[in-house]
């Protein structure tokens, strides 16, 4: 009887036909390959408002190391995620989570944009992202710090990989949370100035990168007022790796080699000129004709 | 008789003693050593990151000791295994020398370190551990250990957090593995660099595994113990050294050896 | 003498009011019992040289082991009670075994006579705890030669764990007479065979038989062989060489 296969699932969502095997490969080989992990320090807040004299804003941050365990994977990876010309959002916890996530979210944001003939909302972004992450129980490892002006004012929120959200006037998320959180403790205030607030998401994020090893490098900062958003990528850059004390040019020749064979890229090919074709071809040119060895 | 008895505790599935709190002595505190030997002096290094996961303890801890006029130890691990291994090999020395009017030659240290290591078989010192220094010939010489005191005498060493880094690195510009010689040029030999392109290789080993391990990092000790007579003059006082590095004598520590030992400092990046 | 002892030679562990330890005291008789064990230091290696007593012909005299290997690079030559020396012997290879485990290296000589004399107070009345406490002190001397980075040596150690460093050495029955004859004859830069024949010279002056290759032994310690003791024909030699 020809029925469908097991593995045959639906077309659209995760495909979870390899989780068993993944298991047991998982125990028999001592532990399942370990995802990127963006050991981070992501920071956001808001400014301007009150009697500030400024209109308000979100400022958000970001350090750039990627980890693998360990190993610093990316130097200068990019933490603030693109959501709408209004809105980013800071990504910690599983690289490929944050990316995706916030990817997918940025594309039904601008769909939604275009089916309402108007640009979305901060809340809306926040809801869909909640939705979505409730939905895998905290298998799709991406914490946010999300922010953005919309028509109802700035907004600065914060989503955990579980779906709960927070709305507060400062945050930090990652392993650098504490680090930073200890500045904003330290010097926030409410209706901070715009130069304030860059200054004082810089040093919340040089906390973490200075005291938490998951994080390190750079310092990335974005600034969105109802104006739109002002990416300062690499806004700080205090950790420049200084010169090598010596070079490492090989001579030429110094790998070993054990064969050599010279071949010839160029292949010739005889073309045979046949009649009724249309037009009559140059035999001449079509020799030449180029194709890679195989 | 009661009607009803509860079932003993043990019987309950929930219950059952299958969850067990054990308690864990050892922890990892990151950092790396490094030694080199030449032919007539030995370069000892290591960082002075101490952490715990993705917290710094401290940025400036110890991990390399001058031990005698000739031989400098590197440890690393556990910190606490490690300052308490080297503890104790230093009451070792001192009670040598009290035993025996001499100070203890690095093989008989190397020696030492191995029962040492190995007496603690069953519940081992959580320390990789490498000793560098100038042996009875006044050859540069670097012994490694495992933490359960497998010892071997070798050129060059890296251990830690950076090991796997750092080692293959090693394994090309010292041991010149994957390289070919000139046609007609003398083959290459192992243990005959000169101190400055070995201070070189040292450095560069640390800043590029500041850069890209996480536990590297804050500041690195170097120690270079050199054979007696030996000219100082390509370490002390010379200018091509790397900015912020500071060199300074250490005072000879038994009546006169006569080997001579620095400790270079420089500063690796704090992220 | 015998009426100032009293009681207090009972104890092994008891002063006497002037500050004696008559069983120690004692003991240091027991060696001038012991048959004649001369010691000669020279740059070149230093010679051990004892006197066998073979009282009867029935006895095989090659039985009779008076100096004994200590390690590679280090003997010992013994006068007194003979069977006490074998658990000095005894702790001297152990100790040098177990330094040349943990460090890789031979122990010195000093350190190894050191060893020996650390051994040599432990006796007394054993308390509960006390483990191996030995009842008496050793009746033994040895002469301790070997060679290490400070070049050939010879000690003396003795029951009272005293132990002194010589260039020439003669304990046992005739070491007063021995030791006179080394004090005028010794110099520092005696070769190895002058050496041997001092030995053999100093023995055959306090011994009643004349010598021969059984009843004296002669050994030595060179940089070069380490530890050993001569044999039958090298000794007939410088036997002859003595009547020369």
């Amino acid at each position: 009887m020809a029925s469908k296969g097991p593995v045959e699932g639906p077309s659209i969502g995760f495909d979870f036909s390899n989780y068993a095997r993944n298991q047991y490969l998982g125990q028999t080989m001592g532990g399942l390959p370990k995802a990127t992990s963006t050991g981070t320090t992501i920071v956001g807040m808001k400014f301007g408002g009150g009697d500030s004299g400024e209109e308000e804003g979100i400022v958000l941050g970001a350090d750039t190391r990627a980890t693998a365990g360990s190993i610093v994977a990316d130097k200068n990876c990019e933490k603030i995620h693109y959501l709408t010309p209004n809105m980013r959002c800071c990504g910690a916890g599983t690289a490929a989570d944050t990316e995706f996530v916030t990817n997918l979210i940025s594309s039904n944001l601008e769909l939604h944009a275009l089916s309402q003939g108007k640009p979305a909302r901060v809340v809306t972004a926040m809801t869909m992202l909640k939705q979505y992450l409730f939905r895998y129980q905290g298998h799709v490892g991406a914490y946010l710090v999300l922010g953005g002006v919309d028509s109802t004012g700035a907004h600065l929120f914060a989503v955990q990989a579980h779906g709960s959200t927070d709305k507060l006037p400062y945050m930090t998320l990652g392993s650098g949370s504490l680090a930073a959180m200890a500045m904003f403790e330290s010097s926030f205030k409410q209706n901070m100035k715009r130069e304030e607030a860059i200054a004082l998401v810089a040093r919340a994020i040089r906390a973490g990168v200075f005291n938490d090893l998951g994080s390190g490098s750079n310092v990335d900062v974005a600034v969105i007022t109802k104006a739109g958003t002002e990416m300062l990528r690499n806004y700080e850059m205090p950790n420049e790796r200084g010169v090598k004390s010596r070079n490492y040019k090989f001579r030429r020749g110094t790998t070993a080699w054990t064969k050599e064979d010279v071949r010839n890229l160029l292949v010739s090919e005889e073309v045979a000129v046949t009649a009724g074709a249309g037009k009559l071809q140059d035999t001449t040119e079509a020799s030449q004709g180029m194709e890679v060895d195989a | 008789m009661a009607l009803f008895a509860p079932p003993p505790m043990y019987a309950d599935p929930t219950m059952a003693a299958d969850k067990q709190h054990a308690f864990n002595p050892y922890s990892e505190n990151g950092g790396s050593i490094l030694a080199i030997a030449g032919a007539d002096f030995t370069v000892i290094a290591g960082d002075t990151r101490q952490s715990e996961g993705y917290s710094i303890q401290t940025r400036y801890a110890r991990k390399v000791w001058q031990l005698t006029d000739r031989c400098v130890i590197a440890t690393n691990g556990f910190a606490a295994d490690g300052n308490n291994f080297v503890k104790r090999i230093k009451q070792r020395l001192e009670w040598y020398e009290h035993a025996h009017q001499k100070q203890m030659s690095i093989k008989a240290i190397a020696r030492l370190t191995q029962t040492m290591l190995y007496g603690n078989r069953f519940f081992p010192y959580f320390a990789y551990v490498i000793l560098g220094g100038i042996d009875e010939d006044g050859t540069g010489a670097v012994y490694s250990f495992d933490p359960i005191g497998s010892y071997e005498r070798e050129a060059c060493r890296a251990a830690g957090a950076a090991q796997s880094l750092i080692q293959p690195f090693l394994d090309n510009q010292i041991y010149f593995r994957n390289q070919t010689p000139a046609p007609g040029a003398e083959p290459f030999v192992p243990g005959r660099l000169p101190l400055s392109t070995v201070l070189g290789l040292v450095i560069d080993s640390f800043t590029s595994a500041t850069e890209r391990e996480i536990a590297v990092g804050d500041g690195l000790e170097l120690y270079v113990v050199m054979k007696k007579g030996r000219t100082t003059d390509d370490l002390v006082g010379s200018d091509n050294l790397i900015k912020n590095m500071q060199v300074q004598e250490l005072g000879a520590l038994g009546e006169g050896g006569s080997e001579r030992t620095f400790l270079v400092s420089l500063p690796l990046k704090r992220d | 003498m015998f009426l100032t002892r009293s009681e207090y030679d009972r104890g092994v562990n008891t002063f006497s009011p002037e500050g004696r330890l008559f069983q120690v005291e004692y003991a240091m008789e027991a060696i001038k019992l012991g048959s004649t064990t001369v010691g000669i230091t020279t740059p070149y290696g230093t010679v051990l040289a004892v006197e066998k007593r073979v009282p009867s012909p029935l006895i095989e005299s090659s039985s009779i082991e008076k100096i004994m290997e200590i390690d590679a690079h280090i003997g010992c030559a013994m006068s007194g009670l003979t069977a006490d020396a074998r658990t000095m012997v005894e702790h001297a290879r152990v100790t040098s075994q177990m330094h040349n485990f943990t460090y890789d290296e031979k122990i010195g000589v000093e350190s190894c006579t050191q060893a020996v004399c650390d051994l040599a107070l432990r006796f007394g009345e054993s308390v509960e705890d006390d483990d191996a406490l030995m009842s008496r002190p050793f009746g033994v001397a040895l002469l301790i030669a070997g060679i290490d980075e400070k070049g050939p040596q010879l000690y003396h150690a003795d029951p009272s764990g005293t132990f002194t460093r010589y260039d020439a050495k003669a304990i046992g029955s005739g070491s007063d007479a021995a030791q006179q004859s080394l004090q005028d004859s010794f110099h520092k830069q005696m070769s190895l065979i002058e050496a041997h024949t001092l030995a053999l010279k100093v023995l055959k002056q306090v011994m009643e038989e004349k010598v021969d290759e059984n009843n004296v032994q002669l050994a030595q310690v060179t940089p070069e062989k380490g530890f050993t003791i001569l044999g039958e024909d090298e000794l007939k030699r410088v036997i002859e060489g003595l009547a020369a």
